[in-house]
C-alpha cells in the first residue's frame, strides 16, 4: 500500500510496514499470557488448598502452628494482589527486583507479575470450587480410609477442576487483555507495538486499531476453543449396560 | 462365646453444651447384626460417627479388637478401611463410573492389584446386582442402585464391621425393598453389621439384637422378639405403637 488516504488504508499500511513489530507483539502477548495463566493456575490451586485446609483437635502443636501460618501467608499474597492494580504491581515487581541487584529482564518480571495477580484471584475460585463439592462425598471418602490429602486429590479436586473450567477460561482473556499493562515496564507486547508503530507516523488512532482487531480476533477464537473444550468434557451422558453381566438378574 | 469386636463403655457425647450421647455401653460380638431404632435426634447417626472417628467422643471409650481407638491416629485410616459405613444420601463419588468408585479405595488404601480390585468389585456389584452397571456415572442411577453400590464399594474393603445409617430414608417406597433385600442377603454371610433404621420390619426380622435409643441414652438393648413384642421400658412401647401403627 502506498500513499494511504483514509484509516483503513492507513491501518493497512502500518500493518505491512510494521508486519514483524506487530507478530512480535502478538507472539509476546500470547507467550506471557499462556505461561502466566498456567503457572498462576498452578499457585492459585496451591493457595486454594491451603486455604482450605483443616486442623483437628487432636493433631500436633507444630502442625497447628504450621498450618496457621501458611494460611496467614495466603490471605495476606491474596489479599495484596487483589486490592491493587496490576500495572502497580508491575512497576513496583519489576523496579523492586532490580534495584535489589538482581537482573530481570522485562518478560520475565511479566510473566511473574501475571502469575502472581493470577494466582490471587484463582486462589479464591479454587476455594469455591471446592466449597462447591458437598462434605458428603468427603466422608464417603474418609470413612473408606482416605485420608484428607488423597480426598482432596481423588475426589474434591477433580470434580471442582470441572466446576472451574469456565472461570478458568475467562481468566485467560482476561490476562490476554492485561497484559497491555506490561508495556509500562517496557515488554514489547502487542500495545507497545502500537504506541511504537503508531508514534512513528502520528496515527495512534489507526494503530491501536490494528491491534483491537488482533486482541479482538485471538479472544473470540480462545473463547470458542474454551466452549468447544468445555462440551467435550462434560462428556457422554448414556452408558452401555455390561452386558457380560446380564445374567441372574 | 463369639469373639467380641467393638466394645463401646460409658461413652458420652456433647456438641458444645449439648449432650446428644449419654452413657453408652454396649458389646458387639462378630456376626452380630444390631439395629437401632428410635426417634429423630435420639443420637444414632453421632453414635455411629463415634465408632468410624468422623465425630470424636467427649468422655468413655470405644475398644476395637480391645484396642482403644481414641488412640488410633496414625492407623485411623487403616482403622477405617476394617469398619465400613454406608450413608443415607449414599455419599458416592459422582465424578466416577461404579466401577471407579468401586475400586478406587482398595486400590489407593488397601494397595491391592489393580486386577484384585477389579474381581473384588464385579463380585460385589454382582452381589447387590448392579454389575451390569458398572460404566454408569451415579446421577444416572436410582436411588436405590445408588445405595445398592454405595454397599458394594464398602465391601469391597473387605471390612468386620459395616455401618449402615438408614440406608433407606432417603429412598423412594418403592426402592426401600430392592436394598433391605440385598443387607438380608448380606446378614447371612456372617458379616458383622449395625444398622440404624426406621423399618421396624426389618430389624424385627434380622437383627440379632435391637437397641432403642433415646434422648442420647440406650433405653433397650434386647432380642427383637423381645424388644417388638414385650419391650421393659414405657417409652420404648410409645415409641413401638407409634411406628407400628402408622
Ligand atoms: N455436628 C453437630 N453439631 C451440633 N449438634 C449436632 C451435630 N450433629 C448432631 N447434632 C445434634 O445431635 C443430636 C443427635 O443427632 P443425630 O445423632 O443425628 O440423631 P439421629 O441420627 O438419631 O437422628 C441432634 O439434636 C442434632 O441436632
Ligand atoms: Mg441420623
Amino acid at each position: 500500500m502506498e500513499n494511504p488516504t483514509n484509516s483503513l488504508e492507513w491501518m493497512i499500511f502500518l500493518t505491512e510496514k510494521y508486519l514483524k513489530m506487530f507478530l512480535q507483539g502478538t507472539w509476546l502477548t500470547l507467550y506471557i499470557a499462556v505461561l502466566g495463566t498456567l503457572l498462576g493456575f498452578v499457585l492459585g490451586y496451591i493457595i486454594g488448598i491451603i486455604q482450605d485446609m483443616k486442623v483437628g483437635e487432636g493433631d500436633l502443636f507444630i502442625k497447628k502452628g504450621l498450618v496457621f501460618l501458611l494460611k496467614a501467608i495466603a490471605s495476606i499474597y491474596v489479599e495484596i494482589f487483589r486490592d491493587t492494580p496490576m500495572i502497580v504491581q508491575a512497576m513496583i515487581i519489576y523496579y523492586g527486583i532490580r534495584q535489589a541487584g538482581v537482573d530481570l529482564t522485562p518478560v520475565v518480571a511479566g510473566v511473574l507479575v501475571t502469575v502472581l495477580n493470577t494466582g490471587a484471584y484463582m486462589a479464591e475460585t479454587v476455594r469455591g470450587g471446592i466449597g462447591s463439592i458437598d462434605q458428603g462425598q468427603r466422608e464417603g471418602a474418609w470413612a473408606m480410609g482416605m485420608s484428607p490429602m488423597m480426598t482432596m486429590f481423588y475426589i474434591v479436586l477433580p470434580q471442582a477442576f470441572k466446576n472451574i473450567i469456565p472461570e478458568m477460561g475467562n481468566t485467560f482473556l482476561t490476562n490476554l487483555k492485561m497484559t497491555s499493562v506490561l508495556n509500562v515496564i517496557a515488554v514489547q507486547e502487542l500495545f507497545m507495538a502500537a504506541k511504537t508503530v503508531g508514534g512513528n507516523y502520528y496515527k495512534y488512532f489507526e494503530s491501536y486499531l490494528v491491534i483491537a482487531v488482533i486482541y479482538f480476533v485471538l479472544c473470540f477464537l480462545f473463547n470458542k476453543l474454551f466452549g468447544l473444550m468445555e462440551a467435550k468434557l462434560k462428556g457422554e451422558t448414556d452408558y452401555a449396560l455390561a452386558v457380560e453381566y446380564m445374567d441372574n438378574q | 462365646m463369639a469373639e467380641k469386636i467393638i466394645s463401646i463403655k460409658d461413652l458420652s457425647k456433647s456438641f458444645g453444651k449439648h449432650e446428644v450421647l449419654r452413657k453408652i455401653d454396649i458389646d458387639i460380638e462378630k456376626g452380630e447384626i444390631i439395629c437401632i431404632v428410635g426417634s429423630s435426634g435420639s443420637g444414632k447417626s453421632t453414635l455411629l460417627r463415634c465408632i468410624n472417628k468422623l465425630e470424636k467422643q467427649t468422655t468413655g471409650k470405644i475398644l476395637f479388637h480391645d484396642k482403644e481407638i481414641r488412640d488410633i491416629q496414625r492407623d485411623i485410616n487403616e482403622y477405617r478401611s476394617r469398619v465400613g459405613m454406608v450413608f443415607q444420601s449414599f455419599n458416592l463419588y459422582n465424578h466416577m463410573t461404579v466401577l471407579q468408585n468401586c475400586m478406587l479405595c482398595p486400590r489407593k488404601v488397601l494397595k491391592v492389584s489393580k486386577e484384585e480390585a477389579f474381581d473384588r468389585a464385579i463380585t460385589h456389584l454382582k452381589q447387590v446386582g448392579m454389575a451390569p452397571y458398572i460404566n454408569a456415572k451415579p446421577a444416572q442411577l436410582s436411588g436405590g442402585q445408588k445405595q445398592r453400590v454405595a454397599i458394594a464399594r464398602s465391601l469391597c474393603m473387605n471390612p468386620e464391621v459395616l455401618l449402615f445409617d438408614e440406608p433407606t430414608s432417603a429412598l423412594d417406597p418403592e426402592m426401600v425393598g430392592e436394598v433391605l433385600e440385598v443387607m438380608k442377603e448380606l446378614a447371612t454371610t456372617g458379616l458383622t453389621m449395625i444398622i440404624v433404621t426406621h423399618e421396624m420390619a426389618f430389624a424385627r426380622d434380622v437383627s440379632t439384637r435391637t437397641i432403642f435409643m433415646d434422648r442420647g441414652y440406650v433405653a433397650e438393648d434386647d432380642s427383637p422378639a423381645k424388644l417388638f413384642t414385650d419391650p421393659k421400658n414405657p417409652r420404648t412401647r410409645e415409641f413401638l405403637s407409634r411406628y407400628l401403627a402408622g
